[in-house]
């Protein structure tokens, strides 16, 4: 299976989709849901098929400007592989 | 206040194409004329949005023996509801998928009786393999998520690592094992679906195999036999705790098989809001949290993991509902299932008649007929 790349552009899987608002703002999927708050959310939202995860990985460091860059590179790509290991984000 | 639930299961009809014998419908089932019309079933919908409800799944019976799924689909997606279709497939057209897709659905979940056609056949009580098998593609193409659900036993899980390759080669994104469960239709034909503890060890390791190999690509959630478990399943993840399961013809029902429990009045949502049956009625605070539970759940570690199991298993197996599930290892009735699971493991008690050359005469089974 091909990790992410910065180049990938991943979107939600089929059957998966977002619901609610706000702080009830919902990803569901078969057989389950996640509300997310936070970075998770903020990069999920940009897993719309448009981004790619270098420009997920550009915007959130612009937003998280305190944070290491370094950091927020790996933490994107860790949590991008766990939602497509969940079925819940395709690339 | 109770929470409101997650998940709402409609079995919209028990009319079916399909007789299998591990079906869980109940053994009295709704006639066609006790149906909830369209529009009752939309403001079921409504309502269970309203409460807190993520998850529709649309069963049956082959829920799309009525006409006016789409339009229930349509609404239901409307209230904000994710929607599952839980289907055989017979009677699904490119047409109808296509307007089903449009009306909001998302999620189809189709069933197959074997990966053997003949074996299928058998176990459906009716020719439908070789249509489903056609459907997959479609399916696939269709821009909503598709599980393939394969519901196993002592007949077929010879062969379930070519169950599973057969699965694969639909590519659905999520296959479900199940082991059937023993309720309804399946409890009148338990004893030959039952595996033998062999099998149930080998389909541990071949499942455990196949989640290995296609993670990423197709993920496996299997379901375990109960009888083999050392403690129950967290049924229906509590009563009244997390959904609520509505019969064709509108009762309200806390688990599938509930209408088998004496003594409970199952409220119907022609008389009363989703809401009040939920929080209020007899049958749902009746076994809803812990003060119901006898010894040895009620000073147990695990009380608020498995509830003391099913109720309704509980009551088909002793004759008391308010009895530990006598699957649990713990349970004063557990030789109830010891005593089965003897039967089914002695003297090297054959496994599969699948795997001969001529499958048993019909009457082997006790097949699930049309209800009126």
């Amino acid at each position: 299976m091909p990790q992410p790349e910065e180049s990938s552009l991943p979107r939600l899987a089929a059957g998966c989709r977002w619901t609610g608002e706000g702080e009830q703002r919902t990803l569901l999927f078969p057989e389950g849901a996640l509300r997310l708050q936070g970075t998770g959310r903020e990069i999920l939202e940009r897993c719309d098929g448009r981004h790619t995860v270098l420009q997920i990985v550009q915007e959130l460091q612009g937003t998280f400007n305190e944070a290491d860059p370094g950091k927020i590179r790996s933490d994107i790509f860790i949590f991008i592989e766990r939602l497509r290991q969940k079925g819940v984000v395709s690339f | 206040m109770v929470a409101g639930p997650l998940a709402l299961i409609a079995e919209i009809t028990h009319r079916c194409p399909l007789h299998c014998v591990y079906c869980s419908n109940p053994l009295q089932m709704a006639s066609v004329s006790s149906e909830l019309e369209t529009e009752e079933w939309t403001g079921v919908f409504r309502q269970a949005a309203e409460l807190g409800v993520l998850h529709l799944h649309l069963t049956g019976g082959e829920p799309l023996a009525r006409e006016d799924l789409t339009e229930m689909v349509k609404s239901a997606h409307f209230a904000g509801l994710y929607t599952n279709l839980i289907t055989s497939g017979l009677g699904l057209t490119h047409t109808r998928l296509k307007a089903l897709v449009d009306a909001g659905l998302d999620h189809i979940q189709l069933s197959f009786q074997d990966s053997r056609e003949t074996a299928a056949n058998w176990i459906a009580g009716t020719r439908a393999h070789a249509l489903k098998v056609e459907l997959a593609p479609m399916i696939r193409r269709a821009g909503v998520a598709f599980t393939v659900n394969m519901v196993v036993h002592r007949q077929n899980l010879d062969h379930l690592e070519e169950m599973i390759a057969f699965a694969e080669a639909l590519q659905p994104q999520r296959l479900e094992i199940a082991h059937a469960q023993y309720y309804g239709w399946a409890l009148k034909n338990r004893d030959a679906l039952i595996p033998t503890r062999a099998q149930l060890e080998n389909s541990v390791r071949v499942v455990a195999a196949a989640q290995k190999r296609l993670e990423g690509r197709i993920r496996i959630d299997a379901v375990v036999p109960d009888y083999y478990a050392r403690f129950p399943k967290a049924c229906m993840g509590g009563w009244g705790q997390r959904l609520i399961l509505i019969h064709p013809s509108g009762k309200a029902l806390p688990c599938h098989a509930a209408e088998v429990i004496p003594g409970l009045c199952f409220e119907n949502v022609r008389d009363r809001p989703l809401q009040w049956i939920w929080q209020e009625s007899d049958s749902f605070q009746k076994f809803r949290g812990e003060a119901w539970m006898p010894e040895p759940c009620r000073s147990c570690d695990r009380r608020a993991q498995d509830f003391g199991g099913c109720r309704c298993q509980a009551l088909l197996l002793t004759g008391n509902a308010a009895a530990t599930d006598p699957v649990c290892s713990l349970a004063p009735q557990h030789f109830l299932i010891e005593e089965v699971l003897a039967r089914v493991n002695a003297n090297g008690a054959g496994g599969s008649a699948v795997q001969d050359a001529a499958l048993p005469a019909e009457d082997f089974w006790a097949y699930r007929p049309q209800p009126r």
